[in-house]
């Protein structure tokens, strides 16, 4: 399939003539539904994931877990080391996202590469690939830093202008690949060899490469 | 099993490389375990690489034996594939080829395309697990702090020589 240039989404003409009452109350419910996409790469996804289970608990913060894929999710949390073999992967999940989108880089990998810094195949920073709203210290971070860098973002979002040139502004310098480009045609099971395969495993065979044409379908804890 | 004593030692010279595994295999040692490669090119007598490889006998599963067989391949040089005998040491083998460099004849993992990279990211040169390989992060990208221990600004220099690590680039690759 040829890419196909799509223009950004928008907002809304109401929203740039909204009244502030108005955008308050249209960013307050923003802050707090961020439905919130893991990309856990590394150990520091084992504190994401405390972070969302009982005891933290940051559903209470109004971060719901857990999309069920990027093309639902507001939020992306990057937690862990980016490698450059991965890192085609994480900027094309966060190219599926819908706009507005944030991203909090979680932990010293992904905020700089951490103590992989100068490794032959860590990404130096996920900032390198995608637009970081909130960098949260840590190697690992405890699940309370998290949350602190939810209310950071929390209070970044409360403050945003909800002009559509404004989100267009927020997105345009990083936007490099056209919707076009990230999505692309249902791959076709491959035709069973007729020498080689039993007909009882080529079902199996043949259902990954769906899933992989789905896009996000084998990123999602 | 963490037990050094019970590794059985091997060393072999690159020649027999496929028939020493061969008869360890038939002497029970059926489960391959691991093959890697370690840069012994700085090495004083007979510089190269040894290549790793270890061998698990799984009939004795409270006290596993262990054989590590061991060859020197000098630079340059290609090592016998162990694909005929592990067809698990496909991996292995291409692993050790895009970190070191090494070669492998008759490598065959069925498919045909022969070594090609595994692990490393698309376009990527050079081969990371050797000595001579230059991390060019460290000269390309600052890093804010002390990078190694007592290099911070705020400790008194020691007068110890520092031993550079393989890796780190020269004073010549600039400042950092």
């Amino acid at each position: 399939m040829a890419p196909v240039d799509l223009p950004l989404p928008r907002v809304g003409p109401a929203q740039d003539v909204a009244p502030t009452p108005v955008k308050v109350v249209l960013n307050w419910g923003r802050r707090y539904s961020l439905w919130v996409f893991n990309f856990g790469l590394a150990c520091c996804a084992i504190e994401f994931i405390a972070a969302s289970m009982a005891r933290h608990d940051f559903i209470r913060l109004g971060v719901i877990p857990f999309a069920p894929g990027p093309r639902q999710a507001d939020l992306m949390v990057v937690s862990g080391t980016v490698t450059d073999k991965m890192a085609p992967a994480v900027r094309r999940l966060y190219d599926q996202m819908p706009e507005p989108k944030y991203v909090i880089s979680f932990g010293a990998c992904s905020n700089s590469g951490g103590p992989y810094w100068d490794s032959y195949s860590v990404t130096k920073g996920v900032d390198t690939i995608l637009p970081v709203d909130v960098y949260v210290p840590g190697c690992p971070p405890r699940p309370e830093a998290l949350l602190q860098g939810i209310l950071r973002l929390q209070e970044q979002i409360g403050q945003e202008s909800l002009s559509t040139k404004g989100i267009r502004a927020k997105y345009a310098r990083h936007r490099t690949a056209a919707a076009g480009e990230v999505t692309r045609d249902l791959v076709a099971p491959p035709k069973p060899a007729a020498t080689t395969a039993p007909a009882a495993t080529a079902p199996a065979a043949t259902t990954p490469s769906v899933q992989a044409a789905d896009g996000a379908a084998g990123e999602q804890p | 099993m963490s037990d050094p004593a019970s590794v059985d030692r091997v060393e072999v010279p690159p020649g027999e490389w496929v028939a020493a595994v061969t008869a360890a295999r038939d002497e029970g040692y059926a489960f391959f375990d691991w093959l890697t490669a370690v840069d012994q090119t700085d090495a004083t007598d007979n510089p190269g690489f040894d290549v790793v490889c270890h061998l698990l006998d799984p009939s004795t599963p409270r006290a596993l034996r262990r054989r590590l067989l061991r060859t020197r391949v000098s630079e340059g040089e290609a090592l016998a594939s162990l694909t005929p005998v592990f067809r698990g040491a496909a991996w292995h083998e291409r692993e050790t080829h895009e970190m070191f460099g090494l070669d492998f004849d008759g490598f065959d993992d069925g498919t045909g395309l022969g070594l090609r990279p595994l692990l490393l990211p698309d376009g990527f040169e050079g081969t990371p697990l050797r000595k001579s390989f230059v991390l060019a992060a460290r000269a390309s990208k600052a890093w804010p702090g002390a990078k190694e221990p007592g290099e911070s600004e705020h400790a008194r220099p020691t007068g110890r020589r520092r031993v550079s690590a393989p890796g780190v680039p020269d004073p010549e690759w600039g400042p950092r």
